[in-house]
């Protein structure tokens, strides 16, 4: 059995069908990034498979259990880590004590939960930051101590909702490194929705696309641009031209 | 161990904090060596009684976002049970007070568990509500005495009498609410660092990050309102020994809850040191105010467009109260 399974999992929001009999599986140590149009229902994938939306129909199993009727926290005790795409920080903790809360979820004692916040953060090189205002930082930095923050629970998958939108091309690019480490060094299963085409296609081992809540492509990244129907429905013709080649 | 260490680890306020609140904590416990009014007296006590009213409620209202205007019920019961205890079987304070403790923090899972499922100002509404219900239903139940309350008589009980708190001089009270005063902030200290005291803040900056981190948010809701329950039972308890009288409209009173929760915004919510300064601040210039203006000036009710003054000035000018104010100039300081 695959370590991530997703079975013909259906959601609707009252009429609006968000997601149709998506099924998909993932590995064990798998990088795979789920691109698609706006309203494609990637976000709502997230939710359902994380815990926040209780799907319509469809099963998901998680490390050989089924997680599908769990609440989200509990989903996350397995295992499942995620960030979000808006996240808007007010700024009543700082850099460590946000890491020290998704140290908490392994641990009861401070000093172990402080100690293991500094692992992280160090790892991810945020150890500067450490002591600001989560509100104090930049974008770029607020995602990656966001990344920090579902590292530090330990966990065995990583879901990463947008960690690049906004971001400059430099800062894509340490976004990219920090991701690649989590995936390569630290061992985690890795699944990624992101508009940056660069980055997708260039740390992905496999690629999933959405249309309207439909599956309608799944496989390496360089079959993916090659694919017509998601050209059609995402990509676009000037994409293709300008990259292809690009991602062997 | 790790949590007692915790407990008395100040290490993380700056050097000039820990100065002033030792020589504050020096004043407290020189201040009834001092000659002073019996006023003053009655006044410094209400103050501690506060200050670990507004403790208890930061827990859940500063720490953890969730903003209670029905802390006078958990007075009313821990208040109550005392004074039944003691009148009706002649159980001693020491024994009521647990008890006390232990009937507030289930009413609290009773009503906490379905409260908690509404947010913002509809729990906040909720917690009105519920606190009143308990103030009606205490108002016409004989078995505590109805609308007419409960009297501790001093006759009965001749002081000093340690195991019942019925004492003569005011100075006895003021030295045992000193001491749980000083247990509350060890007790506040360790809260704020340990795993539910981290676990709440990020509830109030983000419910879903914090499912997302593994926290059952509910719960940890539920189980903090109880710690702040617990602190509020108690000092209900000392309440009804201290004051001896008390009655439904004057111990759970909507007054009381606001005062609470506004003295911790005042001082500042969601900081060790703010239900204290809120209750330094207020506490005196309420009794003062209603001395000199209220009783010689016939301006009854003046405290009551204080308090009004003091709500528009917290959400206008700084939320985090006069506690924020310092931590904004410091950080502009620091920059």
């Amino acid at each position: 059995m695959a370590f991530l399974e997703v079975q013909s999992v259906t959601k609707t929001f009252g009429g609006l069908r968000a997601n149709d009999k998506v099924s998909f599986s993932m590995e064990r140590g798998e990088l795979v990034g789920l691109i698609g149009p706006n309203g494609a229902g990637k976000t709502t994938l997230f939710n359902c498979i994380s815990g926040y939306h209780p799907v319509t129909s469809g099963r998901i199993i998680f490390d050989a259990e089924d997680i599908t009727d769990l609440k989200a926290y509990e989903v996350a005790r397995r295992g499942m880590a995620r960030t979000f795409q808006v996240y808007v920080a007010s700024g009543d903790l700082t850099v460590e004590e946000n890491v020290m809360v998704g140290c908490f979820m392994r641990t009861g004692s401070r000093k172990g939960a402080k100690a293991r916040a500094g692992e992280v953060l160090e790892d991810l090189k945020l150890g500067d930051l450490s002591h600001y205002m989560l509100s104090e930082l930049p974008v770029a930095a607020q995602k990656r101590v966001t990344m920090a923050t579902a590292l530090g629970s330990n966990p065995k998958m990583l879901l990463l909702d947008e960690v690049a939108a906004g971001l400059n091309t430099a800062e894509v690019e340490e976004v990219m490194t920090s991701i690649r480490h989590v995936h390569h060094d630290l061992g985690v299963t890795v699944m990624l929705i992101e508009h940056v085409m660069e980055l997708v296609m260039k740390v992905s081992d496999r690629v999933i696309v959405l249309d309207y809540g439909e599956k309608i492509a799944d496989g390496p990244p360089e079959e993916i641009a090659k694919d017509a129907r998601v050209i059609k429905a995402y990509l676009g013709e000037r994409f293709v031209r300008e990259h292809t080649g690009e991602f062997r | 161990m790790e949590a007692i260490r915790d407990a008395v680890d100040f290490s993380d306020f700056p050097r000039m904090d820990l100065i002033i609140a030792w020589i504050v904590a020096l004043f407290f416990l020189a201040f009834p060596l001092f000659p002073h009014s019996s006023f003053a007296m009655a006044t410094m006590i209400q103050f501690f009684m506060f200050s670990l009213y507004g403790m208890g409620w930061n827990a859940i209202g500063g720490y953890g976002g969730q903003v209670d205007l029905g802390k006078a019920q958990y007075v009313g019961i821990g208040a109550y049970t005392t004074a039944v205890m003691l009148i009706r079987w002649d159980i001693p304070f020491w024994f009521s007070m647990p008890v006390g403790m232990f009937f507030a923090v289930v009413w609290s899972f009773i009503i906490g568990y379905p409260l908690f499922r509404l947010k913002g100002h509809y729990f906040a509404i909720a917690t009105i509500a519920t606190s009143l219900v308990l103030k009606d239903l205490f108002d016409v139940w004989s078995f505590v005495g109805a609308a007419r309350g409960l009297e501790i008589s001093p006759i009965e009980y001749p002081p000093p009498d340690f195991l019942r708190l019925i004492f003569k001089e005011d100075i006895n009270y003021y030295y045992i609410i000193l001491g749980f005063f000083f247990l509350g902030i060890l007790y506040m200290n360790w809260f704020r660092k340990s795993r539910l005291g981290f676990q709440l803040r990020c509830i109030k900056d983000n419910e879903d990050v914090a499912r997302s981190l593994g926290i059952n948010v509910h719960w940890a809701k539920v189980k903090t309102y109880a710690i702040a329950t617990a602190f509020v039972s108690f000092v209900g308890s000392f309440h009804a020994c201290y004051i001896k009288n008390i009655e439904p409209v004057d111990t759970m009173s909507l007054d009381i809850s606001i005062l609470i929760a506004l003295m911790a915004m005042l001082g500042g919510a969601g900081s060790l040191w703010g239900p204290i300064i809120g209750a330094g601040v207020l506490i005196p210039l309420k009794s003062y105010l209603k001395e000199w203006l209220g009783a010689a000036a016939g301006l009854v009710g003046i405290d009551l467009v204080l308090y009004a003054i003091i709500i528009m000035l917290i959400s206008a000018v700084e939320p985090r109260g006069i506690w924020g104010i310092v931590e904004k100039i410091r950080r502009r300081k620091r920059q």
